[in-house]
């Protein structure tokens, strides 16, 4: 019995000692926390790394989780800059005015929204009333659009991500999405999947283009058909295009500021554009 | 002496209050569920800060979330189709108005707007508009639709989940309930040949060595995190099911299933054996005393004996497969419609929660309606969960 | 086979050959090796699946594993550079919700075991116990984001995801705890009363110690659950982002299943992540590993000890 109670002890004793070491720190002060969309996240983060790399004492963490959570986060005080890929909402303005809090909005760079198709499919325009049809699931075949004999699988982003609701707007005049619509939970799992179905369709933002995927030009009413580039989506010829936000407080200025001053620099713009945004001069 | 009493006494005191942390927990998971959730319904059919105003001529007096919806989509293009009179629906937004007015006319801060919107509203006859109640609440030749709550028959039995459609969201959650229980069913029903196979080998037939060996494996599978699987499901399942089944898309409730149903086996697996295991050697000896084959005993002996502690790890396995999130999310393609087939794309609860509470505004509908669905999951996990209680209640008597 | 082995298990069959010759028996026989066949089958078919999974994330996990993986933050957009804040902060919330769950949940076990009346209020006690355990992880995140991040105000934090992983992990402690002092002989218990020893230091002195390697191999097994789960730290806790190593409380941490999850589905670009993803799932793996091995030597360990003694 003994023999038991000695071996307990240093069971428990590094165990705390370890717990404490983790713990026993008091937070930092010049930490900014940025949460928000999940669309300006890869930006923030690059971003974020090379801010760190000027200033190595600062401190930065970025997540992820929507422009909603960002949103509400600042209202909560528990975020210092929320990112967003869509305006405020007239709610969560109120929700502010509410809590007595004043945001300021910067625009920190465009995104423009690339119409993807499998590779191997030979369609390569579209205009934005058949994408209407399709996306709303009244085009329900590639050979309506002159295409193979084919079933449309259409992918979209999660009901309430900016880039769905923006696509939303731009696109399909305000109109829903058909319910069969397959929503995937990030962009990278839609661009996994358009790759991997012959007769998929989706949407994502231009910096998330690679090889293995196609991008389709399209065509607004009475424009030209013209393929998602950067230099396209800078002089407006590209139709399907989108500012991204931040907000923040207006008490926490002197905090946040410098990062996005860093942002909207030369090199930050730099970072932007080859990150595969689109900057905004 | 006295401090001796007093440690006793504090002892007592302090576990008892720990002895009741997981009903207090469970109490505080109901409260705040619920507290959440039951605003939904005191939420209006329009998204909160705007209004439906129609011409006055318009004897409509309201509409519901769904005959907005199909309006607002151009579905619906006539009043009559919605039993109202014959006239062409014209429906306009706040973004038309800079389309229509120059920003002299609707003035710096939009004072003017509500007079914009009026004049439109009552130059056409059909007209349906989708304002802030505050640009258009003190103008008098415009009528303002009367505004309903949320209905919970409309949440509870709707078909079509469009959480962030304007004017109105709907929140129908039955193809949402009906996924996740398709999915599970499925899971299941993949398990549980496996599953029982597994247990009565282990129990009945395996020897000590492949025991020692397997027992751990199954083990391990039960440590392997959900994502990890959702990682493999998305990277080989989806793809192969594609292939195999020669299907339009790959991300189906079958690949879900087949997920859940990995994640499942362990549970059914190590409930069933230890259930099997706990036959007596004397009912098997007799058994096979009056002639039985092996096999025979382990079917009309072992498992009828330990029927109800297999039926709780198949009903623990189901709780299991009905409540997984991140996997399921990864593969199964995540479309929100009443499921036909296992082979094309569904949605479940846990999916829906994990993926939209991220971007839902905290404290609006949409992030009400999700803790509506995190209560439903809730009661669906204690119903199986006071199944499996009486189930093996009954086995002890 | 051993439940039949040392007695009869071979008279059984033997015996019946003799008496009926017929087509009866060997039908019977033939069954019972068809059917189980078909068990070696269908069992080999699952550790197989399990070993293909392994294996394929070893495989091509393994050569991404490298010291610079594991001490290094990602950079260059998540596309190289190392996993580092993710492994601390995965042991961050281990060790949180350990803090949390142990505790509360091994005196809950000693309650429930040694001072609650059987009857009623401990059939009570365990049912929602049970329940708790079957709650689906996501609505424990739910909670926790209601409870803690918001209503608490703890924010995204350490400490708002430990408490709602060690309110997962909570039910596993007390269950374990509960059932190793239930299998510990009441003489022991009476002996030392009789002896004169309150009953809290019955408990601390006897009960405990006795039952200390089971209820540490269920604490170990419970933070095996813990460190895999990604749903409950979804809105409580985790960072996309966040090279730094946490430093209190009320840091947010990067941790290694959401970590997985991010590279795996979101990023600007997937195919350069992908061996990060391998390499983070098979770290992960690797730590689930060798919990499993630790809780099964341990319980090997203790028991030696006891059939020695």
């Amino acid at each position: 019995m003994n023999k038991h109670i000695r071996m307990k002890r240093p069971q428990t004793n590094p165990f705390l000692c370890v717990l404490l070491a983790l713990f026993a720190v008091a937070p930092s002060l010049s930490a900014q926390r940025i949460k928000g969309s999940d669309t300006v996240l890869p930006l923030t983060q690059e971003a974020g790394e090379a801010f760190l790399k000027i200033h190595p004492r600062a401190s930065l963490t970025v997540t992820g989780g929507g422009s909603g959570v960002g949103l509400s986060a600042l209202v909560e005080g528990v975020t210092d800059i929320a990112m967003a890929s869509r305006k405020i909402k007239f709610g969560e303005q109120m929700k502010l005015k509410r809590a007595g809090q004043e945001v300021k909005e910067v625009i920190v760079a465009y995104d423009a929204l690339a119409v993807i198709v499998n590779p191997g499919n030979p369609v390569s325009r579209l205009t934005r009333a058949q994408l209407e049809a399709i996306f709303r699931g009244k085009i329900t075949n590639w050979k309506q659009v002159g295409g193979e004999d084919r079933k449309i699988v259409v992918y979209s982003r999660e009901t309430s991500s900016g880039t769905y609701e923006f696509f939303k707007e731009s696109v399909l005049g305000n109109k829903n999405y058909m319910s069969s619509i397959l929503s995937m939970p990030a962009t990278g799992a839609i661009i996994q999947s358009v790759r991997q179905t012959p007769g998929a369709i989706g949407y994502v933002g231009l910096a998330y283009l690679n090889p293995h995927v196609k991008a389709l030009s399209v065509a607004y009413e009475g424009g030209g058909f013209y393929a998602p580039t950067v230099t396209n989506s800078m002089n407006g010829k590209y139709p399907i295009v989108r500012p991204l936000y931040y907000y923040y407080n207006v008490k926490d200025e002197a905090l946040v500021r410098p990062f996005i001053d860093y942002l909207l620099s030369p090199a930050g713009q730099k970072l932007v554009r080859d990150g595969g945004f689109v900057p905004l001069k | 002496m006295n401090l001796k009493q007093f440690c006793e006494v504090a002892m007592r005191r302090i576990l008892t209050v720990s002895g009741f942390t997981t009903s207090i927990v469970i109490l505080l998971i109901i409260t705040f569920l619920f507290a959440e959730a039951a605003g939904l319904f005191r939420n209006k059919v329009v998204e909160e800060g705007y209004t439906l105003a129609v011409n006055r001529e318009n004897p409509v007096e309201n509409l519901s979330a769904e005959q907005i919806k199909l309006i607002f989509d151009e579905e619906i293009t006539n009043w009559k189709q919605i039993g109202g009179i014959d006239c062409p629906i014209a429906t306009f937004r706040l973004e038309q108005l800079t389309e229509l007015y120059t920003e002299e006319e609707l003035g710096e801060n939009y004072e003017r707007a509500g007079d914009c919107i009026a004049e439109q509203v009552e130059g056409q006859r059909g007209m349906i508009a989708f304002v802030p109640t505050d640009l258009v609440k003190d103008q008098e030749g415009i009528r303002l639709l009367e505004e309903r709550n949320i209905k919970a028959g409309d949440v509870l039995l709707g078909d079509e989940w469009f959480p962030t459609a304007t004017p109105s969201p709907l929140f129908g959650i039955l193809p949402l309930v009906s996924g996740t229980l398709w999915v599970t069913f499925f899971a299941i029903l993949i398990a549980l040949p496996f599953g029982l196979a597994v247990a009565i080998y282990l129990s009945e037939v395996a020897d000590e060595r492949i025991r020692q060996v397997l027992k751990p494996v199954i083990e391990l599978l039960n440590g392997i995190p959900s994502v990890v699987l959702g990682f493999f499901g998305l990277a080989v399942v989806v793809p192969f099911l594609q292939q195999t089944f020669d299907l339009p898309v790959g991300e189906t409730g079958l690949a879900g299933s087949l997920i859940l149903a990995l994640m499942a086996l362990p549970t059914i697996i190590t409930v069933g054996e230890d259930a099997m295991r706990s036959c007596p050697v004397t009912m098997r000896e007799a058994s096979l005393a009056l002639g039985a084959s092996r096999w025979q005993t382990i079917y009309k002996v072992v498992v009828p004996y330990s029927i109800s502690g297999i039926t709780s790890g198949v009903v623990l396995g189901i709780g299991r497969a009905v409540g997984e999130t991140m996997a399921v999310l990864m593969v199964t393609g995540n479309a929100a419609v009443m499921p036909h087939s296992i082979l094309e794309p569904l949605r479940t609860i846990p999916a829906t929660i994990a993926a939209e509470l991220g971007e839902a505004p905290a404290g609006g509908a949409h992030y009400q309606s999700l803790f509506l669905l995190g209560v439903i999951l809730f009661f669906i996990t204690f119903f199986i969960n006071l199944c499996v209680e009486y189930i093996s209640s009954r086995n002890k008597r | 086979m051993q439940r039949f082995s040392p007695r009869a298990p071979q008279p059984a069959t033997t015996m019946n050959t003799p008496q009926y010759p017929s087509a009866y028996a060997s039908k019977k026989k033939r069954t019972e090796q068809i059917v189980f066949f078909l068990f070696r089958l269908l069992s080999g078919a699952v550790a197989l699946s399990l070993l293909g999974i392994l294996g394929f994330i070893i495989v091509k996990g393994f050569s991404v594993l490298s010291w610079d993986f594991l001490t290094l933050p990602p950079t260059d957009g998540m596309t190289s550079g190392g996993i580092l804040p993710a492994i601390v902060g995965t042991l961050c919330l281990m060790a949180g919700s350990a803090c949390f769950a142990f505790p509360i949940g091994i005196m809950s076990g000693i309650y429930m075991n040694e001072y609650a009346r059987k009857g009623k209020l401990v059939r009570f006690i365990r049912m929602m116990t049970n329940n708790l355990a079957g709650i689906p992880s996501i609505v424990f995140g739910l909670f926790g984001m209601a409870l803690f991040v918001n209503y608490l105000s703890f924010g995204d934090s350490i400490l708002a995801g430990s408490l709602t992983l060690g309110l997962l992990a909570l039910p596993i402690v007390i269950r374990t705890t509960e059932e190793a002092l239930k299998d510990i002989p009441d003489a022991y218990r009476e002996g030392s009363l009789a002896l004169g020893a309150t009953k809290a230091q019955t408990i601390w002195h006897v009960i405990l110690p006795m039952a200390m390697p089971r209820v540490i191999t269920g604490l170990i097994l419970s933070l095996g659950r813990v460190s895999g789960e990604t749903a409950p730290i979804l809105f409580t806790c985790a960072a996309y982002f966040l090279p730094k190593l946490p430093e209190s409380l009320f840091d947010q941490c990067m941790a290694l299943p959401y970590h997985l999850y991010v590279v795996s589905t979101s990023g600007t670009d997937l195919e350069a992540q992908q061996p990060i993803a391998y390499g983070t799932a098979l770290v992960l793996i690797i730590i689930v590993l060798l919990i499993n091995l630790l809780a099964n030597s341990l319980r090997k360990y203790f028991s030696n000890k006891i059939k020695t003694k």
